[in-house]
C-alpha cells in the first residue's frame, strides 16, 4: 500500500465512523442485540434460581448467552462491509477515498471503535443482571480480576468476530450470501465439526473464541488458555483481513 | 485535462474496450456518446479508478485517479444512481464524503443549496425520487469544487427547470476554464451543451471531433450518432 500521512487516515477514519455512526442499520442491530442479550440473560437468572442453590456460578449464567449474541455482531460486521454495495455507495467511496488499502483498513479500524464498547457494554450488562437478581444467595461472590478478564475476553472475542465477519463480507460483497455463511457455520456446522473432530476443534474460531470468556472445566481434557484462545481467533482474523484487503485493492469495484 | 490513451478492457472471453484513445481538455465541454454496451461506462469506470484496464491508460492531469493527492478537488464525478445508501440521510452522506476530504459542514449546506436540495438533507436517500438523487449525485460531484468534472446521464429524472440548471452550469464551469467530460443519451441536450464530442460503438471510437466536425455533412448530431453506430455503418467515419 502507498505510503499515506497520518493526517489523510485520520479523515479517512472519521468519514469511516460516520460512515457507521449515520446507517440506522447498525444502531437497530445494537439495540436489538441489546434487548434480546437482557431477556435471555434473565431466562438463564430465572431458571438457575430455581435449580440447586450453590451450583450456579454467576459468570456461565451471565455469558450464556453469547452464542446467540454473536449473531448480533456478525450483523454489524456484515452490515459495516456489505453496506457499501447498496445504492452503488462503492463508488461514492472509492472516488473520494481511492487509496482502497487504506480505505478498508480505516473501515476496520472503525467498526472496532463501534463495537469494542457496545460489546463491553452487552457482556457486562449479562453478567450483572444475573448478580444483582442472585446476590442474595450464598453462591454469587466474583472475584474481581476473574470478572474483568472474563469481560476483556468477551469483549474481544465478539469485536474479533465482528471483524471477522466484516473481513468475509468484504471478500462476498453481497449481505444474504454472506449472513448465511456464517450463521451456518456458527450455528450447524461449527458445532457439528466439533464433535467430528475432536482433535482439532480447539483451531476453529468458534470454539477458540470460547475459550477467551469462559474459563474451562477443572476436569476438561485439551482446553485452551484464554491467551491461546485470543491468539487462535486473532490469526483467523488477521487472515481473512489480509486476504480481503489484497483482493479488494486488485478487482474491479 | 483527461487522456484516454489506447484503453484495453478484456471481462472473461470479451474484449469491452478495444484501444480507446481520446482527452477532454480545459475549458471545453467533451460530449461522451455511445449506444447502450458500446463501453462508455466502462471507460468512465476506469477513468475514476473504479475498473482496472487490461491494458492502456486513463489519466488525469498526466496522473492515474488514484495518485491524486486531492481527489475530490480535482475531479467531481457522476456515475448512475445517486451513489448513497437508500437508509442514510441526504446531508449524512454528503457530511462523510467531507470529512474524508477534510471540507466543511458549512460547504456541505452550500452543495445542498446549489442543487437545490436543503428541504430534503434530512431525509432519507430511499425515499428521494429519481430526479432528487441525481441531484444528490450533482451536490457530491461539486463538493470539493473540482477543476475537472465527469457526468455520466446527469439530467436523468431531472424536470425542466433542473436540466436548464445543468446545461447552464456545466457551460458556466466550461467558460472558467473548467474540464467536463458529459455522458448523455439526449442528442438534443448535448448538441446545445458540447464542445466537442467522442461517439463510440461496440468497444471502438467512431467519432472524435468538435461539434461542427462530427456533425459533418449531417443536419443534427442525432442523424450522425445514428449512421454512425447503426448495424452496416460503423465505418463512416
Amino acid at each position: 500500500m502507498s505510503v499515506l500521512s497520518s493526517k489523510t487516515f485520520t479523515r479517512i477514519l472519521g468519514a469511516e465512523l460516520d460512515k457507521l455512526m449515520t446507517l440506522p442499520l447498525i444502531w437497530h442491530t445494537l439495540i436489538s442485540t441489546f434487548m434480546v442479550n437482557i431477556i435471555l440473560a434473565a431466562a438463564y437468572t430465572t431458571s438457575s434460581l430455581h435449580a440447586e442453590a450453590g451450583t450456579q456460578n454467576i459468570l456461565n449464567i451471565g455469558l450464556a448467552s453469547m452464542g446467540y449474541v454473536q449473531a448480533g455482531f456478525i450483523i454489524i460486521g456484515i452490515v459495516a462491509v456489505c453496506s457499501e454495495y447498496t445504492g452503488g455507495q462503492i463508488r461514492t467511496t472509492l472516488t473520494t477515498i481511492p487509496w482502497r488499502g487504506w480505505q478498508l483498513t480505516a473501515k476496520y479500524v472503525a467498526l472496532a471503535i463501534v463495537t469494542i464498547p457496545a460489546a463491553l457494554i452487552i457482556a457486562a450488562t449479562g453478567v450483572l443482571y444475573p448478580y444483582i437478581m442472585m446476590r442474595d444467595t450464598a453462591s454469587v461472590a466474583i472475584e474481581i480480576n476473574t470478572l474483568i478478564a472474563t469481560l476483556i475476553g468477551a469483549t474481544g472475542y465478539l469485536t474479533l468476530t465482528t471483524l471477522l465477519s466484516a473481513a468475509l463480507g468484504s471478500l462476498i460483497r453481497r449481505t444474504t450470501p454472506v449472513l448465511v455463511t456464517l450463521v451456518s457455520y456458527y450455528f450447524i456446522v461449527g458445532p457439528l465439526m466439533r464433535d467430528a473432530l475432536p482433535s482439532i476443534k480447539n483451531y476453529f474460531p468458534d470454539t477458540a473464541g470460547y475459550y477467551m470468556y469462559m474459563v474451562p472445566y477443572a476436569n476438561e481434557i485439551n482446553a485452551l488458555t484464554s491467551v491461546q484462545g485470543t491468539g487462535i481467533v486473532m490469526v483467523w482474523t488477521l487472515i481473512l483481513i489480509i486476504i480481503a484487503i489484497v483482493f479488494y485493492r486488485k478487482r474491479d469495484a | 485535462m483527461l487522456t484516454i490513451n489506447n484503453l484495453v478492457k478484456h471481462r472473461g472471453n470479451q474484449e469491452i474496450l478495444s484501444g480507446i484513445s481520446f482527452t477532454a481538455k480545459p475549458g471545453r465541454v467533451t460530449g461522451f456518446l455511445g449506444p447502450n454496451g458500446a463501453g462508455k461506462s466502462s471507460t468512465l469506470r476506469i477513468l475514476l479508478g473504479l475498473d482496472r484496464a487490461t491494458s492502456g491508460s486513463a489519466l488525469i492531469d498526466g496522473k492515474p485517479f488514484a495518485d491524486l493527492q486531492h481527489p475530490l478537488a480535482t475531479v467531481g464525478a457522476l456515475l448512475d444512481g445517486s451513489g448513497a445508501h437508500r437508509m442514510r440521510t441526504g446531508r449524512a452522506h454528503l457530511r462523510w464524503i467531507a470529512r474524508a476530504a477534510g471540507l466543511s459542514r458549512a460547504r456541505v449546506e452550500e452543495v445542498l443549496d446549489i442543487v437545490g436540495l436543503t428541504h430534503a438533507a434530512g431525509k432519507r436517500v430511499g425515499s428521494y425520487s429519481l430526479g432528487m438523487g441525481r441531484r444528490l449525485g450533482m451536490a457530491a460531484a461539486l463538493l470539493g469544487d473540482p477543476a475537472i468534472l465527469v457526468l455520466d446521464e446527469p439530467v436523468n429524472g431531472l424536470d425542466p427547470q433542473g436540466i436548464r440548471w445543468i446545461r447552464t452550469l456545466i457551460r458556466e464551469r466550461a467558460q472558467s476554464g473548467h474540464t467536463v467530460l458529459l455522458s448523455s443519451h439526449l442528442m438534443g441536450e448535448l448538441a446545445e451543451t458540447v464542445d466537442d464530442v467522442v461517439i463510440m460503438n461496440r468497444g471502438k471510437i467512431v467519432a472524435d471531433g468538435t461539434l461542427e466536425e462530427v456533425i459533418g455533412h449531417y443536419s443534427t448530431l442525432e442523424e450522425a450518432f445514428f449512421a454512425m453506430t447503426s448495424e452496416h455503418t460503423g465505418d463512416v467515419v
